[in-house]
């Protein structure tokens, strides 16, 4: 089902994503999902095209950020990296992280596939991603993060990473600013054994 | 050299006995939290009983600490603010000023604030009783249509300014955004027969003093600090005539009296009397036999008079512009028989010329 | 763009759509270009920001219009609207879920709309929410000046046209003459929703806080930080006002319009 909605997102971009809102955003997940925001369609750093909605199914832990970000991101990614490790070593498996640019107008596929090999991350288990098509902004707003561009160029913004349910519903949520909270692991651990 | 030395030992025991004196200027017992006085709430909730001013909440009579809810709704309404001209106030709970809180020392404080779905502007609470970020401003924000809650733990005996401290604040206070919190003391204060409750504040309106119809703050002139009204509660004449105050001679009476502002101190004073017992600042220091009383925008004051004669008495800042032009004027009507030996009248006659008046001198031709 | 349209084509053929009779088509008009000092500040700094043209509605969008786009789009009725988009009080007032009951529908500007639901509506027109920048550039104009936002009697007259209408709701498009770009009602009739309304303030730390959280105006004394003008009051409201708000909150006195680039067609 995916590679079929993957491959007409490929060859008629304008219609794919209400075709994968029929697909994929059924009405069986619950009111407070956070899939349930209007179609939106991502590609990661290794080129590949999904529907957001079509992630539902297992936690993961879901973000924003943008490539040529000096601080905040980078300590993001990091943070996520720590998290990751810390979860293993809680007794967890690693969690699927994606992560959303909110400046698509340069983070091209070149830049994802940078900014992932600087900080050594990789599909589909951390998956650096940007909108094809779809509003962004809703994404955001769901999830909490706000952004507003500066007129010398960067944005101001701020981070919220949140830890989904497999049905989508935020159950935790961390600044990701250089720590892992071990609060925030617990969360997930405990969210991937529910999950099983 | 000696006497230089000499001087410098006199001057360095001086300094020494003034420190000293200040770190032991006596606390009143029972003004400030100690373990003893302040330990977890006991028994039931209670639920503050909430009055319009001038009315004060009754002194409070229990010896132990409490938790204590007070419901305050953030309402912009159209009020009066003298006859025939009204404003758009900014209120708590309708008033200017919201309603008089009181609380013992130690009591736990629980503030719901909800915001009216008529309004328009996101309001919360700063209470100067609130030892806290922003006073509970920060964690009191609520939107129209929300309510908010926060707590608080009593630490220190006073009377308290509150406020809405939403940006812009001086816009929020200009509008009568302000009322007032009693932290009792442990035994509370001494008795008294009647109590009062009076806030300061001024409106910037952008018509003239008296200009009838719906006034509207007048950015100028709030920035200029010139305010065109200077009134207690809320508006020009909310304690005099049909609503002054009354009180019987023998009696003692209490204002607690703040300064909402937002940007003039009062001079307040009663015309006609001495503050027998004050407690400047609203603080726990007594001084006694005081005429006029600094209250700063945000500031308060305890004022006590034992009344011995009869009388109208006039509520003022003495500042006089605003008592004759702005309507900084209250009444308070003292009933009783006549105190000749304390006041009375004399004579009030003509009396003879001690000579002629010289002439005018008439360069005016 | 393309999928938008795409998904009004499709939506077109699949659902019959009644044009309400006094739904007035929306207008765009074009902005210019040109210099914007904003009233925001970057930290403690001035910000000049170089404004690209851009298309903007020449009004707010008013309840017949948005019934017009609930008809067409029923996932944003009320009732039908994701818990995550809409709080209790969206369209609230409305008669039924596609109806405002209001005779001057044509004439009012929608308000009681979450962010969420305004930026789907400027998506089904190809457009978007304007940025706080282009608000703050289009309403900074009167109808003789680009650049009005000095007058003290303009300001004053602002904050109390705001003022006055306590406990009421706003009144009807179309009341006072257009500002020199042909834009109307953008100061004194509503607060408006824009994108980037919820990171407009640094945070105490430099980050921002989420939106609603208020950030820096939270603290009390915290518009003294927060704007190059701290005496433009009725900014000051305004900025308070979106600034408290979450994305999926409403507010009787908050609607909208859309942007898009100039040149696209109406």
């Amino acid at each position: 089902m995916r590679s079929m909605i993957v491959l007409l997102c490929g060859t008629l971009l304008g219609a794919c994503t209400l075709v994968a809102a029929a697909a994929s955003a059924p009405s069986s997940l619950p009111a407070t999902s956070i899939y349930r925001i209007p179609p939106l369609t991502l590609m990661n750093q290794n080129g590949q095209t999904f529907t957001f909605a079509s992630l539902a199914g297992k936690p993961r832990l879901l973000g924003m950020f943008y490539a040529s970000c000096q601080m905040a991101c980078p300590v993001e990614i990091e943070t996520l990296k720590q998290v990751e490790h810390q979860v293993v070593k809680a007794g967890g498996q690693p969690i699927p992280v994606l992560l959303v640019t909110f400046d698509p107008a340069h983070d091209d596929l070149a830049a994802l596939k940078k900014a992932a090999a600087q900080h050594h991350v990789s599909a589909p288990e951390f998956q650096l991603s940007r909108a094809l098509s779809g509003d962004i902004g809703m994404l955001g707003g769901v999830l909490g993060v706000s952004w507003r561009p500066l007129p010398g160029g960067g944005f101001q913004h701020n981070v919220v990473v949140a830890l989904l349910d497999r049905a989508g519903r935020i159950i935790a949520t961390d600044p990701a600013n250089g720590r892992a909270d071990p609060a925030f692991v617990a969360a997930i651990v405990r969210e991937e054994r529910a999950a099983h | 050299m000696k006497r230089i030395l000499a001087t410098a030992i006199t001057l360095a025991i001086g300094c020494a006995a003034l420190a000293s004196n200040a770190h032991a200027s006596p606390l009143p017992a029972g003004w400030t939290c100690t373990p003893a006085l302040c330990g977890a709430p006991q028994g039931k909730p209670i639920v503050e009983q909430l009055l319009p001013p001038p009315e004060v909440p009754a002194p409070i009579t229990r010896h132990y600490p409490a938790k204590v809810i007070v419901n305050l709704e953030a309402r912009e309404v159209v009020g009066t603010l003298a006859d025939g001209v009204k404003y758009d106030f900014y209120t708590f709970n309708g008033t200017v000023p919201g309603p008089m809180i009181r609380v013992r020392v130690g009591d736990t404080v629980e503030i719901r604030l909800k915001n009216a779905h008529s309004d328009h502007m996101p309001h919360n609470i700063d209470l100067h009783a609130v030892m806290g970020t922003g006073g509970g401003a920060a964690n009191s924000i609520v939107i129209p249509g929300h309510e908010g809650a926060f707590e608080f733990k009593a630490l220190h005996a006073g009377f308290f300014v509150y406020h809405c401290a939403m940006a812009p604040a001086a816009v929020h206070i200009a509008n009568g955004m302000y009322g007032a919190i009693m932290v009792e003391p442990a035994d509370g204060l001494p008795k008294v027969d009647k109590e009062f409750y009076v806030m300061q504040g001024e409106f910037y309106t952008q018509g003239a003093y008296m200009q009838p119809g719906l006034q509207s703050l007048d950015m100028t002139k709030l920035l200029d600090e010139q305010p065109t009204y200077v009134v207690f509660n809320g508006r020009v004449g909310s304690l005099t005539g049909e609503h002054a105050l009354h009180a019987k001679e023998g009696q003692t009476v209490r204002f607690f009296f703040a300064n909402g502002g937002p940007n003039l101190t009062s001079s307040f004073h009663m015309i006609g009397g001495i503050w027998n017992t004050v407690w400047p600042w609203g603080g726990s220091n007594e001084d006694h036999n005081v005429q006029t009383i600094s209250v700063p925008p945000g500031g308060a004051v305890i004022a006590d008079m034992k009344l011995v004669v009869p009388g109208t008495f006039m509520l003022v800042d003495h500042a006089a512009v605003r008592m004759f032009n702005k309507g900084a004027l209250g009444q308070l009507v003292v009933s009783g028989p006549e105190q000749p030996t304390l006041y009375r009248a004399l004579w009030n006659r003509p009396f003879a010329p001690a000579g002629a008046m010289p002439a005018a001198a008439s360069s005016a031709h | 763009m393309l999928r938008a349209l795409m998904g009004l084509l499709l939506l077109a053929a699949l659902m019959p759509r009644p044009a309400p009779a006094d739904a007035a088509a929306p207008r765009f008009v074009t902005v210019p270009g040109g210099q914007l000092v904003s009233s925001l500040l970057d930290g403690t700094r001035t910000v000049t920001v170089q404004m690209a043209p851009f298309a903007m509605l020449e009004e707010p969008v008013t309840e017949a219009q948005f019934a017009a786009f609930l008809r067409a789009h029923p996932e944003w009725q009320r009732g039908h609207i994701a818990v995550l988009f809409a709080g209790p009080n969206y369209l609230a007032s409305w008669l039924t879920p596609t109806d405002p009951g209001d005779a001057q529908a044509a004439r009012r500007p929608v308000t009681d709309v979450s962010w969420f639901a305004a930026r789907a509506y400027c998506d089904s027109l190809q457009a978007e929410l304007p940025s706080w920048y282009q608000w703050e550039y289009a309403a900074a104009a009167s109808s003789s000046n680009r650049d009005a936002r000095a007058n003290m009697a303009r300001r004053n007259a602002i904050l109390a046209a705001l003022m006055h209408v306590t406990g009421q709701r706003p009144g009807l498009i179309g009341q006072r003459p257009a500002n020199v770009y042909g834009l109307r009602d953008l100061n004194r009739l509503i607060w408006e929703w824009v994108s980037d309304y919820g990171a407009m303030f640094p945070d105490v730390n430099g980050d921002v806080g989420s939106a609603g959280s208020g950030s820096v105006l939270r603290l009390c004394g915290g518009a003294a930080l927060a704007f190059r003008d701290p005496s433009d009051y009725a900014l000051a409201e305004r900025v308070a006002a979106l600034s408290m708000l979450a994305p999926a909150d409403s507010s009787p006195f908050v609607g909208f319009r859309c942007v898009r680039k100039p040149g696209d067609s109406p």
